[in-house]
């Protein structure tokens, strides 16, 4: 028996080579399973759910209304300490703290997400083709220079003499000083991957401008944008809570947590009420820091950078 | 030469690019002259900055140019067009880019990377055709049809550099505009991507303008070769007669620069370093002149004569 034969020929697989060993990569399910990596994040994804949801459905049982003060000549329902009929007791006409505090945190932050909704959408489109239009860009950018230039409460101020006090307005003043500065920050973060070689490749391809930004550019914005949306809603929030308390934002109709604050200010060093001003301040301070800290996990996870270990 | 009876695809006359800094002007090619033949590989050669690739794209009208003619087919395809022009000069003219991980949507699907031209123009019938098509292209540069769910950064170099080669082959160009499409890849793959280039311009009957830096390279792939130094094409030759006969001597710098692997003959090799500052430029202003059929040096008449009679010196020694 020879060496020959105890040897024989193995056809050689060419596109063995080509195969991918890893597992398929999914952009989402990669987004999830980061975001979900860390228990504080979770922690605070619960606080932030269950205060939004509470303060969204508590005050539909509640019918709160700050206009009515039904037990106003009921002196023995005045400054009641916390307890079970009333967990947060009441204030000095004798309302119910807990359906107060509920109806305005509800307020607030509705208002919050609408003004983050508009500023997001307006600012994200806007700033794609102000970032791809040299054209755009030498009018915008005088625009904006005046424009940031203005101090935002000021303007804010004027805009509500002029329309008035209320939710609706105050959402279109909120929305319209803030919308040029997002779609500033995504004109920038567009310039920048704009002249990248794949977008040059795609025009070589004929592919329009348009598309060009929404399938070569907004991907790569997810994380970008998700950053912004996380920063803006908690900044509106204490924007109509500094708003409110210092007398600009809404009026006496609307129940709401800036609102809360200013009319309850006195008794921050009375011991007995001190709660009637800790409580709003302290929910205002936790939902902004879990909202905060939830966007801020969610642009971490939505960068794919972060995907590979 | 048999260049004359030979269809001319692509023709750039007196072509210049500038670009503006703060209104200070910058010619990045100046008085750029050349025909490309149908089915031949032209080669565009020069150093880093010399403009080779700002000419590669402002023929795919990416940069804009600032005077002189391109024609494509004997049509005007610079400055202002139709959008129908465009289009056929989209599907026509494609390009293979420097580097395979810049030039893909890190965030798309090989699947859309290589449909992305197929969807601009509606080029299959429904779905099912698409799918084909790109199977067939994937499957046409050595990739398999399961990868089309990948993302761009699971794939090696060279496999991304043929997803990019796969791109612009699905449009079927006549004309491809390949600016250095290996030099951002691993030696070991080089002479692979080159074979498929090689393999695909036999099949389809395309025409390169292969844009590259390193001669070695060029020698192996290209027909004809233009040197190009600082925005100015100061050689055009067939590749064996640019090697044999290198005229200019910033050619000459440039051959010499390429490395021979053999010891003996790199220890005795005398460089020549190119530097315009020392050689003798009196004269009139020198232009791009045919010095022998289809051998094209930058020169003035009294280089001219010093061009000729070495020429006339090597062809007797037989060089």
């Amino acid at each position: 028996m020879t060496a020959d034969n105890r040897f024989e020929f193995v056809k050689m697989d060419e596109t063995a080579s080509e195969h991918i060993a890893a597992p398929r990569y999914s952009y989402w399910r990669s987004v999830f399973r980061k975001f979900f990596s860390s228990k504080v994040v979770i922690l605070m994804l619960v606080i932030a759910l269950a205060i939004t949801l509470f303060s969204f459905i508590q005050p539909l049982f509640s019918k709160f209304d700050p206009t009515v003060a039904q037990d106003i000549l009921d002196r023995s329902k005045r400054f009641l300490p916390p307890s079970l009929e009333y967990p947060f007791g009441t204030d000095h006409v004798g309302t119910n703290m807990f359906d107060a505090v509920w109806a305005s945190c509800g307020n607030s932050l509705s208002i919050a997400l609408i003004a983050t909704a508009i500023t997001t959408v307006l600012g994200v489109i806007v700033g794609a083709f102000w970032g791809f239009s040299k054209k755009l860009d030498k009018i915008m950018i005088e625009v904006y220079n005046v424009v940031a230039n203005i101090p935002f409460t000021l303007v804010v101020m004027v805009l509500m003499y002029v329309i008035g006090r209320g939710k609706w307005q105050l959402i279109f003043a909120l929305s319209c000083t803030s919308w040029l500065s997002t779609a500033y920050f995504i004109r920038v973060q567009v310039m920048i991957i704009r002249d990248r070689e794949y977008n040059l490749a795609s025009k070589c391809l004929g592919t329009k401008t348009s598309t060009i930004i929404s399938h070569n550019i907004m991907p790569y914005l997810i994380s970008i944008i998700v950053t912004s949306i996380a920063r803006d809603i908690p900044n509106f929030i204490s924007y109509e809570v500094f708003l409110s308390f210092i007398g600009v934002g809404l009026d006496y109709r609307e129940p709401s947590l800036g609102r809360m604050v200013q009319d309850y200010v006195g008794y921050m060093q009375t011991p007995s009420a001190a709660h009637l001003f800790w409580i709003p301040v302290c929910l205002c301070a936790l939902i902004s820091i879990s909202l905060y800290i939830v966007g801020q996990a969610l642009a971490d996870a939505s960068d794919p950078r972060t995907h590979m270990i | 030469m048999a260049n004359e009876n030979k269809e001319v695809l692509l023709s750039v006359q007196h072509l210049e690019v500038s670009f503006y800094n703060n209104k200070k002007r910058f010619r990045a090619v100046k008085n750029a002259c050349f025909d490309i033949y149908k089915g031949e590989t032209f080669a565009l050669v020069g150093e880093s900055g010399s403009g080779k690739t700002t000419i590669g794209r402002s023929i795919i009208r990416l940069n804009p140019t600032s005077d002189g003619d391109i024609l494509y087919k004997g049509k005007k395809i610079n400055g202002k067009i139709s959008k129908e022009e465009q289009r056929d000069l989209v599907r026509n003219i494609q390009m293979i880019f420097q580097d395979p991980a810049a030039s893909l949507n890190e965030r798309a699907t090989i699947d859309y990377c290589i449909s992305e031209g197929l969807y601009n123009f509606h080029l299959y019938k429904d779905e099912a055709d698409r799918e084909a098509k790109v199977d067939r292209a994937l499957e046409s540069v050595g990739l398999l049809p399961e990868h089309k769910s990948r993302y761009p950064h699971e794939f090696s170099g060279g496999q991304r550099q043929r997803v990019g080669i796969a791109r612009a082959m699905i449009m079927e160009p006549e004309f491809i505009i390949a600016d250095e499409p290996i030099s951002a890849l691993d030696v070991s793959i080089r002479a692979q991507v080159l074979n498929l280039m090689n393999k695909f311009k036999e099949e389809r009957g395309l025409t390169y303008m292969f844009i590259a830096h390193d001669l070695s390279v060029v020698r192996y792939f290209s027909d004809r070769i233009a040197v190009i130094h600082k925005g100015r094409i100061v050689e055009i030759a067939p590749t064996d007669i640019l090697f044999r006969f290198p005229l200019h001597p910033y050619t000459h710098s440039l051959l010499q620069a390429v490395p021979i692997p053999d010891p003996k003959v790199e220890k005795s090799k005398e460089l020549v370093i190119y530097d315009e500052s020392k050689r003798d430029l009196s004269g009139e202003k020198p232009v791009l002149q045919e010095i022998r059929p289809g051998h094209f040096v930058f020169a003035n008449d009294r280089e001219m004569k010093e061009y000729e009679a070495k020429l006339q010196e090597w062809e007797k020694a037989g060089k």
